[in-house]
């Protein structure tokens, strides 16, 4: 460790520091950090973070990780079609996706024909598929099934994400490390470790601040008088807001490449993530969530329905973001995860009801392309599933593995230790 | 320099104390100087809240009147649907205006407690107020969710979920007997009554088919007809209701299940449990969880009781201003603490248009949560750094009357200044200052961190006078006022 950020004994002590004195970890570390860092390298506190000052501490990757939550359930058998296995097209007469229309096929997937935009990845290799993922017990409810996935610590009774320990477990002490665009505040972040997160860039200032970078601001010395002694619940995120708003003040100084992204949420999401990425604040964690895959009706066909839209929207969305990023696409990782799967078999209104397993996407640095997973057959009954093979958390923790040099056994506490192979080695 | 920001006082301004205060603050959109009056007169927090349980429904038409400004609203499905294919109006402006008729009613009705509690139930009973089919039914069933919401839950549940807009957002409407669609049947035992882990899979799939038959003409007339064509017949069992199911009419079956259902005590427990949180803490005890499921099984599903069963117990009086305001709780107490005055609007821009836009922004415009679940109710979900920015971009829009800026008149700078009062001699101190608009603002009076916040906000010292033309009600008012409603005060209830 040639890190000159003093490490406090352990990360429970400087959690019990915090909560006792009302100041956050990082924020802790922050201020120790920067006078050590000031000593170090002058005064540019602002270039010291996250994920540069990994590298530098050699600890095993300086990888950017972010999680797009396909939200409602997507149906990974129209996204990622098991063409080869007779059943699907006798389980889905009417939604079923022609063979002959699919992409990057090989003998027994395609890819949906609205990921086009995404060919050029699966040719460069850097776009994997898993199929059959999943939690190890079908569990069909979104809102349970979602806290579990994003907890992922079954044997605790806490409310701590997954992303959130990650966070703990990585080097860094930028008040964007964790960042959260779209949601309000998933619960893969929830916990101990403050993060921070905004709608879009330039909505994230204090109002009625003359100056976002001046402590000596009269409202920010208000702020921060009125936020220091309260027991309230939104004190953590004002006071992430007000140590983030001044190097995010740097980052809105970098060009603005939204319009080349889809005007969608999604679109807009990830173009404010590329953008503070080039501003390199020390981001390492991102979750972005897009909504609307709870297909129970008018998940349609190639012609028509909601799947082609969503669909289309995160292949243009995704191939727009890695373009974007150029250089420090060598850099980031994007893992896709939903709460379940969908049915195999279609119901009557060209929708599929709550099933069980899925695909997971990976994107990106690190990635090795191509289809992963144990294919576990289909069966053409009205409640049938698509088995889970693959713990979702195996290949997280793979993720986790090869790009962030966290350890996977304390984020994913007793998760499995089998791995797919989705990740390069080297 | 021990002593400086000591707050000073201002006590002609009237405040509530204690646990009057606690209820008001529970069961309105923010507590203003009329609810102080009202809570006064009626003889404190626990009368006021009888008298407006019993008053809720005396005047329902007076009472719409006061928000009554987007013609839409009186649109039936299939006027929304004409209107929509004809280029007038789409169905999504029209869920835009049920929002913004949501949150002036939340603002103007002096029928707090029905406000609230008719938000608690459509939040319960959530149907998305977007641009789906069920948008051609949506102002519809908010009205049978208000009728409800100090009645019986029974009867509110039986209406509610067969009713066509519940029908076409969970897909119900759609569904067959050859393939019974499980949305419906699934939220039915999850969300609306008995919860995670009290039901089974083949629950989810009787009660998918006892919930067959159903149909709406969709993108035609929108007219509801019961088809018996489409029912489901056989025997069917949904926890311990099991019924033969044997007539092509399965209406009386579905009413069946869902009076069972309604009962079960597992749905009085969770019924309690989300009350719990609304009105008293993110981790009730179980033995208030257990009081209130016991009162709402022991009055039949009756409301009423179960709330006022709520107000008595200790641990309502005790969970003072632990609940964070959520996005719409925020921006409607804090038009309401401002004093400022909306006109109907007229075009986008108008306020009354406007504050959906500014209610987004901060999280989520009223009854638009995207899944069937509603809106949470604890309050970690709303504390993100997203929220706090986005809300005090419009406390200070709104402090200093910034935006919107047609459509609404706000109260003059100027007139922040208390009237001259008998108890207070010549001019008062910025700390007096600070203490009536704290009573305005917070309903209560000031503290050190908020004298403190504001001198340092408004660089005004506490004891300076402040007399007329003084930049503490001039310039600098607006500092003041983003303050307080910055403040931690003001994001509690």
């Amino acid at each position: 460790m040639t890190s000159p950020i003093p490490s406090p004994a352990t990360p429970d002590c400087c959690a019990e520091f915090a909560r006792a004195t009302g100041v956050s970890r990082r924020g802790f570390l922050q201020g120790v950090g920067a006078a050590g860092l000031s000593y170090a390298v002058g005064s540019a506190v602002v270039t010291v973070a996250g994920a540069s000052s990994a590298a530098a501490d050699g600890v095993g990757g300086n990888g950017v990780l972010v999680v797009l939550s396909m939200r409602g359930a997507a149906d990974g058998l129209s996204l990622v079609v098991p063409h080869g296995d007779p059943i699907y097209y006798k389980a889905r007469p009417t939604i079923a996706i022609p063979s002959e229309k699919l992409l990057a096929k090989d003998a027994f997937f395609g890819l949906h024909p609205a990921l086009a935009p995404l060919v050029p990845m699966w040719s460069a290799g850097t776009m994997a598929a898993v199929h059959a993922t999943g939690m190890q017990v079908p569990n069909r409810s979104h809102f349970a099934a979602m806290e579990v996935v994003e907890d992922a610590d079954p044997g605790s009774s806490e409310r701590v994400g997954w992303l959130n320990r990650l966070i703990g477990e990585l080097p860094g002490e930028s008040p964007l490390q964790g960042l959260a665009l779209g949601a309000e505040a998933p619960t893969s972040m929830f916990g101990p470790q403050p993060t921070m997160g905004f709608a879009s860039l330039d909505k994230a200032v204090i109002a009625g601040a003359d100056s976002q970078t001046d402590p000596n601001d009269p409202r920010m010395k208000s702020m921060a008088a009125m936020w220091r002694r309260t027991r309230s619940p939104l004190k953590e995120s004002v006071q992430s807001s007000m140590a983030a708003v001044g190097q995010l003040t740097a980052v809105r100084k970098s060009a603005d490449t939204s319009a080349s992204y889809p005007n969608s949420d999604l679109g807009k999401a990830l173009s404010s993530i590329a953008r503070t990425l080039r501003g390199n604040v020390g981001v390492s964690v991102v979750t972005v969530d897009q909504g609307d895959w709870d297909m129970h009706s008018s998940l349609g066909t190639l012609q028509w329905g909601r799947m082609i839209d969503n669909a289309d929207d995160f292949a243009k969305s995704v191939a727009a973001f890695f373009n974007d990023l150029g250089p420090l696409a060598d850099q980031v990782t994007l893992v896709t995860l939903s709460e379940f799967g969908r049915r195999v078999v279609e119901n009557s209104n060209a929708g599929l009801d709550h099933g069980w397993g899925n695909v997971m996407f990976l994107f990106g640095a690190g990635v090795k392309g191509g289809y992963f997973g144990n294919w576990p057959g289909l069966s053409n009954t009205l409640d049938a599933d698509l088995t889970v093979t693959t713990d979702y958390r195996s290949v997280l923790a793979e993720v986790v593995e090869r790009r962030t040099g966290a350890s996977a056994a304390k984020v994913f506490p007793g998760g499995p230790s089998a791995r797919v192979g989705a990740m390069r080695t080297t | 320099m021990p002593g400086k920001y000591k707050p000073q006082r201002y006590p002609a301004t009237p405040k509530l104390n204690g646990r009057h205060r606690q209820i008001a603050s529970r069961f309105t959109y923010g507590i203003t100087q009329p609810v102080v009056a009202s809570v006064k007169q009626a003889g404190g927090g626990l009368p006021w809240a009888r008298q407006q349980i019993a008053h809720a429904y005396s005047d329902v038409a007076g009472d719409l009147a006061k928000s009554d400004w987007w013609p839409s609203q009186h649109d039936d499905a299939q006027q929304v649907w004409k209107n929509q294919t004809s280029g007038m109006r789409g169905s999504w402006e029209v869920m835009w205006d049920y929002s913004r008729r949501l949150m002036i009613r939340r603002m103007l009705s002096e029928n707090q407690l029905l406000e609230i509690m008719t938000e608690f139930w459509e939040g319960h009973l959530h149907v998305a107020c977007n641009s789906d089919p069920q948008s051609f039914w949506r102002v519809s069933y908010g009205d049978v969710i208000r009728k409800h919401a100090l009645g019986r839950f029974d009867e509110m549940l039986k209406e509610a979920a067969l009713h066509p807009a519940m029908l076409l957002y969970l897909d119900a409407g759609v569904s067959t007997k050859a393939h019974p669609n499980e949305n419906l049947g699934r939220e039915l035992l999850e969300l609306h009554t008995v919860g995670v882990g009290h039901y089974t899979e083949d629950d989810v799939k009787n009660a998918s088919r006892i919930l067959t038959g159903y149909k709406i003409d969709m993108w035609n007339t929108w007219a509801f007809k019961y088809s018996p064509d489409d029912h489901w017949t056989g025997a069917v069992q949904v926890g311990d209701f099991s019924d033969p199911n044997s007539n092509a009419d399965g209406q009386q079956v579905a009413l069946d299940m869902i009076h069972y259902l309604a009962h079960r005590p597992e749905t009085a427990q969770r019924i309690a449990l989300k009350l719990c949180y609304k009105f008293v803490g993110d981790d009730p005890s179980d033995e208030l969880v257990n009081t209130l499921a016991q009162t709402y099984l022991a009055n039949d599903t009756d409301i009423v009781p179960v709330i006022l069963r709520l107000l008595r117990s200790r641990e309502f009086n005790r969970s003072r201003d632990n609940k964070l305001r959520d996005p719409a709780e925020d921006l409607v107490a804090a038009w309401r603490a401002i004093g400022a005055t909306m006109a109907a609007p007229s075009t986008d821009a108008d306020a009354a248009n406007d504050m959906i836009w500014q209610v987004g922004a901060i999280g989520l415009m009223p009854m638009a949560w995207p899944t069937p679940d509603g809106q949470p109710l604890t309050n970690g979900a709303w504390a993100s750094p997203r929220r706090a920015m986005a809300s005090m971009q419009s406390h200070w829009n709104l402090a200093g009357g910034w935006w919107p800026t047609s459509g609404v008149t706000y109260k003059p700078r100027a007139s922040w200044a208390p009237e001259p009062s008998d108890a207070v001699e010549g001019p008062i101190t910025f700390g007096q200052l600070v203490d009536h608009m704290a009573r305005l603002v917070h309903g209560k009076p000031s503290t050190q961190s908020v004298l403190k916040a504001c001198s340092k906000a408004a660089q005004v010292p506490p004891d300076e006078k402040i007399t007329t033309g003084h930049r503490a009600v001039g310039s600098r008012l607006p500092y003041v006022l983003a303050t307080l409603l910055d403040h931690p005060t003001f994001y509690s209830r």
